[in-house]
């Protein structure tokens, strides 16, 4: 039997960076995860899916390498020392959040826990099965993958991002059904390898609930590369021939039939809850599923909380890990809470999309008088050095006394771009506070200082409107 | 706009309360008459309800505070227009419902707080709403100054030096002492037994009782006791045997008004019953015993402790004692020295009823006796008057012609 201030089921970037803070706090704590440490992200998200990101990306800038007078020749992709060297920095990130657990002194059960009650828990490890007594519970399961009917999972045809990413192959041609953030991902990793892309969205845009004027850029951009792209539109039927497929799609023009290898399905994620027992703990959900929090990350049980993905959307390994430091210092007495303003997000397609806080639309829509100032990367040294033109940064700022209410950027390191704008919000920044700071030149944040000179009415490197 | 939830006047000339445990936190919706905070006033706890339905915007007055009749304790967004940024009053959830943590994305009144992560991170340390504290810099940003002269503006009065450290984590690995915050019933009762000590001069005085007839007499009632459904023990006939010692002892039921210079002798009987609880020692009154019989004496001792060992009793039982009641003999012991319940003047203790040797007319006979122990306040009553009142209780009580004739 072991006995903990806190047991935290999900060893995530939620759970693990709960795990961590808590075990910092002094508490003792114990981390259970019944695949590997780092959950979802670690292992099937983020970080394999960035290691194919880089690939394609330098596999297909090598393509135009003459334009730039560089000579390329014989270049191709090794997919089995590609998928190694993936597998390599996921081991050594995993091993990483094992070494900080242990060094912390956390416990790390390796298995499947099942709750018997608030404060008791049995884990079946390698070793057998070891009680838990705990004082507080952190639920950070996260989620799965969501399938849709007549287009299940067959680990072949029919495959999800997890199995996505451990291809053997490029596929020759590939369709993605959902136009999300992952969707969009694959789509770029997979057309840059030389596949086919036929993505189908029930939505009428890309990215549902994106600024529209940057998911146009990545429209045009995957169709400039011969991507089909579907909106409104979604499968109906799928005719297997052996290892391709007929797939129908019911479009507003019409229903059209794909010849397609494989069929990436990233439809959404549900919350994975089958195993925590709620009902038994009283664990309230809202209707999605989602366990229901406060911004303390207490469920309606005392002693129980619920971080990350299982709270609900937005899905982000970010927010989990965010959520997991303010569980573990709640339940370490301080009075800490999830209170920030906003939560970045980036989407690694191509060009890449990063947005924080409102979107015009949102921002009007709450009231606000809204200014919008753009600057094209067309405009911008760096963008232009580094043969990325496209794009742009869109400041959303309230008329008046120029507060920064958001920021959208799509283009050359957008993921990377955003945490300025993230600070400058929840710092309360002003336009004038971004203009007024030096950026240095020639980079491609410059782009947000641009805008923002814009926004406060006297842009250099554009004309007035 | 905001509302500002006052300590309400629980009746009975209660001056303060301390705030036993709030049911909402900073930032929870709360619908109106959901019970909201408890209060803990002169030994019982009043659970007070929300006065209006809103979002909780700021609690002043912690749990373990003991706040004024009057005093602000809590403040509360009621939702009604006042030009203030948000303005989208949330549904008030369901009893049932937990209120979803809000998207702080979409939400216009978190984007319009001006203050760096920083400063409102102080803000909650010091249980302060952001949303409600004037920033003095530009544009309303909000500091870290602003946010502590708010905490400290609204927290004057007697709360200023409970700086509580943080609750210690859960379980202090290998510790050998353990930490019981000093509240509640038992503060109040560290506090009001303390007090009694000080300030009243009190004597005990001890004399034994024959209860044989008594015992008798129980026995010969228990049956018709139990017809109406309750269970009869000494107690109602000890409060009967008291009735006609109080009346022609008045002083014993009094209490001194030190302001006034004045006894006041009371012409009403309100005996205290001590009653043991989980979260302590209770009082609850039993009032005018000398119009009710021992049936609906027996009925209504059972009631009230019933309620007290549940926590239910409301104001109104614990208060306006004359006399009290303590009785120990179901535990044990010889005698004890029971402290006055001030400000009452005199306090029973009864104990154990044992068979002991007793001569009577020369012969060691075996009877039912035990030991009364008077506690009065010396300061009213002299030894001699407290030795013939109680006197007066134990001839009622042994002479059981007499006892009839009270308890009926």
């Amino acid at each position: 039997m072991i006995e903990a201030d806190v047991a935290i089921i999900g060893g995530g970037p939620g759970g693990y960076v709960c795990g961590i803070r808590a075990a910092q706090l002094g508490l003792r704590t114990v981390v259970i995860e019944a695949d590997r440490l780092g959950g979802e992200c670690v292992n099937y998200g983020c970080i394999p899916s960035k290691s194919l990101i880089t690939v394609s990306r330098l596999a297909d800038k090598l393509k135009e390498a003459e334009k730039f007078g560089l000579k390329a020749s014989g270049v191709s992709v090794d997919f089995v020392q590609l998928q190694k060297w993936k597998g390599e920095v996921v081991s050594r990130l995993v091993s990483g959040i094992e070494l900080l657990l242990k060094g912390y002194h956390a416990t790390i059960l390796k298995g499947e826990a099942e709750v018997l009650s608030k404060d008791r828990i049995v884990v079946t490890t390698d070793q057998g099965r070891e009680a838990i007594s705990c004082r507080n519970l952190v639920l950070a399961t996260g989620t799965r993958t969501s399938s849709l009917p007549g287009l299940e999972f067959d680990g072949d045809l029919v495959i999800g991002s997890k199995e996505g990413l451990d291809l053997k192959s490029a596929p020759r041609r590939l369709m993605v059904v959902g136009g999300g953030a992952i969707g969009l991902e694959f789509a770029s990793i997979f057309q840059k390898l030389g596949s086919a892309i036929t993505i189908v969205e029930i939505m009428d845009q890309l990215l549902p609930g994106s600024d529209p004027d940057v998911v146009r850029v990545v429209h045009r951009k995957l169709e400039s590369r011969g991507t089909k792209i579907y909106l409104k539109s979604k499968v109906i039927r799928v005719d297997k021939k052996g290892s391709e497929a007929a797939v129908e799609v019911e479009t507003p023009d019409g229903t059209v039939t794909v010849e397609v290898d494989r069929i990436l399905v990233s439809v959404g994620r549900k919350p994975r809850t089958e195993k925590l027992n709620l009902r038994t703990l009283g664990v309230q959900t809202d209707p999605r599923g989602y366990v229901a929090t406060d911004n303390r990350m207490q469920t309606n049980v005392p002693g129980v909380y619920a971080i990350g993905d299982l709270r609900g959307p937005p899905l982000l390994a970010h927010k989990a890990s965010k959520e997991g430091m303010v569980a573990a210092e709640v339940i370490a007495g301080m009075p800490s809470a999830a209170d920030w303003k906003v939560i970045p997000d980036a989407v690694f397609c191509d060009p890449e999309v990063s947005s924080v806080g409102l979107t015009e639309a949102k921002a009007i829509e709450a009231g606000y008088r809204v200014k919008r100032s753009r600057f094209q990367f067309a405009a911008l040294g760096r963008a232009l050095t580094s043969g990325e033109p496209e794009g742009f940064v869109k400041v959303i700022s309230n008329e008046g006394d120029g507060l920064v209410l958001g920021v959208q950027i799509v283009g050359p390191e957008a993921s990377d771009l955003i945490s300025e704008a993230a600070l400058a919000i929840e710092m309360g920044a002003t336009v004038e506070d971004i203009a007024l700071t030096i950026h240095p030149h020639p980079t491609l944040p410059e782009a947000i200082m641009e805008a923002s000179e814009s926004a406060a009415g006297r842009p250099i490197h554009q004309l007035k409107t | 706009m905001t509302f500002a939830f006052k300590l309400p006047d629980i009746g009975e000339g209660v001056a303060e309360g301390e705030i036993l445990k709030w049911m909402a936190q900073v930032g929870d919706q709360i619908r109106e008459d959901q019970p909201l905070v408890e209060i803990m006033t002169d030994k019982v706890n009043v659970q007070i309800p929300a006065p209006r339905t809103g979002k909780v915007l700021q609690i002043l007055a912690k749990e373990g505070d003991v706040a004024k009749v009057g005093q602000t304790i809590m403040v509360i967004d009621d939702g009604s227009a006042d030009g203030g940024a948000s303005s989208t009053p949330a549904p008030a959830p369901g009893p049932d419902q937990v209120t979803a943590a809000p998207q702080p994305q979409q939400s216009p009144s978190s984007q319009s707080i001006l203050a760096t992560p920083a400063t409102r991170r102080l803000a909650r340390e010091l249980s302060v709403d952001i949303a409600q504290v004037k920033g003095s810099g530009s544009q309303g940003r909000v500091t870290d100054d602003d946010v502590k002269r708010f905490a400290s503006a609204y927290r004057s009065g007697p709360s200023t030096g409970t700086a509580q450290a943080p609750p210690a984590p859960a379980g202090g690995a290998g510790s050998r002492e353990e930490l019981v915050p000093l509240r509640g019933v038992r503060k109040t009762i560290s506090e009001r037994m303390l007090k009694s000590l000080q300030t009243t001069a009190q004597v005990t005085h001890v004399d034994e009782a024959d209860m044989t007839e008594l015992v008798l007499l129980r026995e010969a009632f228990k049956g018709s006791a139990e017809k109406r459904g309750v269970h009869l023990t000494f107690m109602p006939f000890i409060i009967k045997a008291l009735v006609p010692a109080l009346k022609e002892f008045p002083y014993v039921n009094s209490s001194l008004d030190e302001q006034s210079g004045n006894i006041v002798l009371k012409k009403y009987y309100n005996i205290g019953i001590a009653t043991d609880t989980e979260q302590g020692l209770v009082v609850p009154v039993v009032r005018d015993v000398d119009k009710k019989d021992i049936f609906e004496l027996a009925g209504e001792i059972e009631a009230v402790a019933e309620r007290a060992r549940k926590g239910q009793l409301t104001l109104d039982e614990v208060r306006g004692g004359t006399f009290t009641i303590t009785n120990v003999g179901a535990i044990g012991g010889l005698f004890a020295t029971p402290i006055v319940n001030a400000p009452e003047v005199a306090i029973l203790g009864l104990h154990k009823i044992a068979k002991r040797p007793v001569v009577r007319d020369g012969r060691v006979e075996i009877r039912d006796t035990t030991y009364f122990s008077l506690s009065f306040d010396h300061r009213v009553v002299d030894g001699a008057y407290a030795a013939r009142f109680t006197s007066r209780v134990i001839e009622t009580v042994q002479d059981a012609k007499r006892l009839l004739s009270e308890v009926l």
